[in-house]
């Protein structure tokens, strides 16, 4: 073969720039139907995260902690801002919101069954309290969501914290989308909706129209509660530094900021791609605004958003955060592949599907074994390059444990760059 | 009986108060709420509490069980989650009446604002005056009855349950996803009955309801131009 074409890359060697096959198929499924398409499991874009920073060891400035004879505390106390019995739970990997629905009774079950096993807590998500998550957990965080789905007086008393939620960062602003291939009788009667059909829930509360509405209900549950247990405040990453103050004014005690990168059952692949910024600048952006108000030491902080291992837990808690929650991780533990396609219910693994057959696929023991030993590990993960780095506990790493590793990061946050003191993005991150 | 005055008392206060009295009486009579936030939250119990005054955003909130009267008007988000009892309110509501009720009765004899009956999802709640937009916005069940005028877009995303009106013009101001049909004989014997035991004094023949279309499904559209459109053959 010798004519001029051999010589010429064929088109489908050729890379397209912004028309690659994602790009095309989005085109294609834009012009048969009109609509915008909806996928499960968040965005898959790459942004920057926690990777981009580097721990500095311990040596000659200070010691290191002996890995497997010196101890180091993981115990994490949250909500001790107000109430009276704050949230304590023996690592500081919570697992997030994922509601009954969006995932089956099997996998709630064995969630729940995990955080006994390893001393954490878990989130109901929306759409009510399953009482086998109740009965399993060892604390148990009620979400008060925009649509007060299956939501009542009797969850509030079951609940060891509460969290208010205005977002997540899968979809902000949107509202919550349950496709209604997932609402079989059995979750159509739980959550009281009509079987088989959308559920898009509110993406405002109803009772909340404005900072002074969220103060007095605050106050409500405050009441309702008699000051017991803590109440927490969930937005998605956005206008982080404004936002967080006026969750603060508004007497909550700890905040959870969801970055860009969390999952989600089902959402429009535009609301996921681009609404949102990153966990880890609105990490940072939420430590600056905590301490501008001189607030940091008593409002509790929690970080999500594609929290994936130890170092991301480790990085999180020197940058600020006094815990990190988890999702996508923990269903990833339980044996999801992240195809992105939970918002079609047909999981084969029995996690995101309702399907009764396919439920039989998770094995609720083996599940939850397995999703503590992802916990456990990442919290040993988390110890050793706490020791590495000189702290008897995990809640002492700090800023100046850490060093950015690219000039994007080192901008954003306002870490040096590695190998120097110098810190490129004046005005941004902690300068 | 027992005659509470909260002239000076926070809203804390006042509902440990009440939460303490309820436990030994049954009728509770309240003077100077001076338009208090919060009143009566999450309280729980069987007595009858008659305020004379006003109260302010979330009257109610989380009630089971007691009866409250208001003999006067409530700021926004009265019976916020209320899960049973009854809320009377004399005069007014601010906006978004009964959000996320659950259960029991919240009867308001004068007007109320926007969003009555937000996310509802299960009691009576009964305007006898005009309310404001978005009535039964996405309601999950329970049944809403107005009998002044409506706002535009009533019953937007009702996935179930019915709200009954009187106003002649509904058909003009209906939300997405709902539809008007005449009030069924059931449905007449039960607000004949929720009427009398309120003491309203009207039929029931004249209301018509809004019901879901296809019960919750809805087709929603998020974009809408206004030109004429080019039909293809």
């Amino acid at each position: 073969m010798t004519g001029k074409e051999d010589k010429q890359a064929k088109a489908k060697d050729v890379q397209r720039g912004v028309w690659n096959p994602e790009t095309i198929a989005n085109i294609k499924f834009a012009a048969e139907t009109g609509k915008h398409r909806i996928r499960g499991c968040g965005t898959p874009r790459k942004f920057p995260n926690f990777d981009d920073l580097l721990v500095l060891p311990a040596q000659l400035t200070r010691m290191s902690i002996d890995t497997y004879r010196e101890d180091c505390k993981t115990q994490t106390v949250l909500g001790a801002r107000y109430a009276k019995k704050p949230l304590i739970i023996e690592t500081p990997i919570m697992i997030s919101g994922m509601s009954y629905g969006a995932i089956s009774k099997e996998a709630k079950t064995a969630l729940a069954k995990a955080t006994d096993i390893v001393g954490t807590s878990i989130n109901n998500g929306e759409g009510g309290l399953l009482p086998e998550e109740r009965a399993n957990s060892y604390k148990q965080v009620v979400q008060i969501l925009p649509g007060r789905i299956a939501f009542s007086l009797r969850n509030i008393q079951a609940a060891d914290a509460l969290e208010i939620i205005s977002g997540i960062g899968a979809k902000p602003g949107l509202s919550g989308h349950l496709m209604g291939s997932k609402i079989t009788r059995e979750i159509a009667a739980f959550r009281q909706l009509p079987e088989g059909i959308d559920l898009h829930s509110h993406p405002r509360h109803g009772d909340i129209f404005g900072a002074d509405d969220l103060c007095l209900k605050v106050s409500e549950l405050r009441d309702v509660t008699d000051d017991q247990i803590p109440i927490f405040f969930k937005l998605a990453a956005g206008r982080v530094w404004e936002d967080v103050k006026i969750a603060v004014k508004a007497g909550v005690d700890g905040i959870v900021i969801d970055g860009a990168q969390g999952g989600t059952g089902a959402a429009p692949v535009i609301a996921s791609n681009n609404l949102g910024i990153p966990a880890l600048p609105a990490l940072v952006q939420a430590v600056r605004s905590l301490e501008d108000m001189g607030v940091k030491e008593e409002v509790s902080l929690i970080i999500s958003g594609g929290i994936k291992d130890g170092a991301d837990v480790a990085k999180a808690l020197a940058l600020g955060a006094d815990a990190v929650a988890i999702g996508t991780g923990a269903l990833v533990a339980m044996g999801c592949v992240v195809c992105l396609r939970c918002h079609e219910g047909k999981c084969a693994f029995g996690i995101g599907t309702q399907d009764p057959e396919l439920r039989k696929n998770l094995n609720i023991d083996e599940a939850a074994q397995r999703v503590a030993n992802y916990i456990q590990a990442m919290t040993y993960e988390a110890v050793v390059l706490a020791k590495a780095a000189g702290k008897t506990k995990l809640q002492s790493m700090e800023r100046e444990d850490l060093r950015s590793l690219t000039l994007e990061a080192c901008a954003m946050t306002g870490i040096p760059l590695v190998g120097s003191n110098y810190v490129f993005g004046e005005r941004f991150g902690f300068c | 009986m027992v005659r509470l005055d909260f002239q000076g008392m926070s809203s804390r206060e006042v509902n440990k108060k009440l939460k303490e009295v309820i436990q030994s009486e049954r009728e509770i009579e309240v003077v100077n709420p001076h338009s208090m936030h919060n009143f009566a939250t999450a309280l729980i119990g069987r007595a009858t509490i008659t305020v004379h005054g006003s109260t302010g955003f979330y009257t109610g909130g989380f009630l089971d069980g007691p009866a409250l009267i208001v003999k006067g008007n409530t700021g926004w988000y009265t019976a916020d989650n209320m899960s049973s009892g009854e809320i009377i309110i004399e005069m007014n509501t601010g906006s978004n009446a009964g959000p996320s009720m659950l259960g029991g009765t919240l009867l308001i004899k004068g007007n109320s604002g926007s969003r009555v009956g937000y996310g509802m999802k299960g009691g009576n709640l009964i305007v006898c005056g005009n309310v404001g937009r978005w009535l039964g916005q996405m309601t999950l069940g329970g049944r809403i009855i107005v009998f002044g005028e409506v706002g535009e877009g009533v019953g937007e995303s009702v996935y179930n349950g019915v709200i009954h009106v009187l106003d002649q013009g509904v058909e003009e101001k209906l939300g997405g996803n709902v539809r008007v049909i005449p009030i069924e004989d059931q449905e007449k014997k039960e607000v004949e009955a929720l009427f009398k035991k309120y003491g309203i004094e009207r039929g029931v023949d004249d209301f018509r309801s809004v019901v879901p279309k296809i019960y919750g499904r809805h087709e929603y559209v998020l974009f809408k131009p206004t030109h004429k459109k080019t039909v293809l053959a």
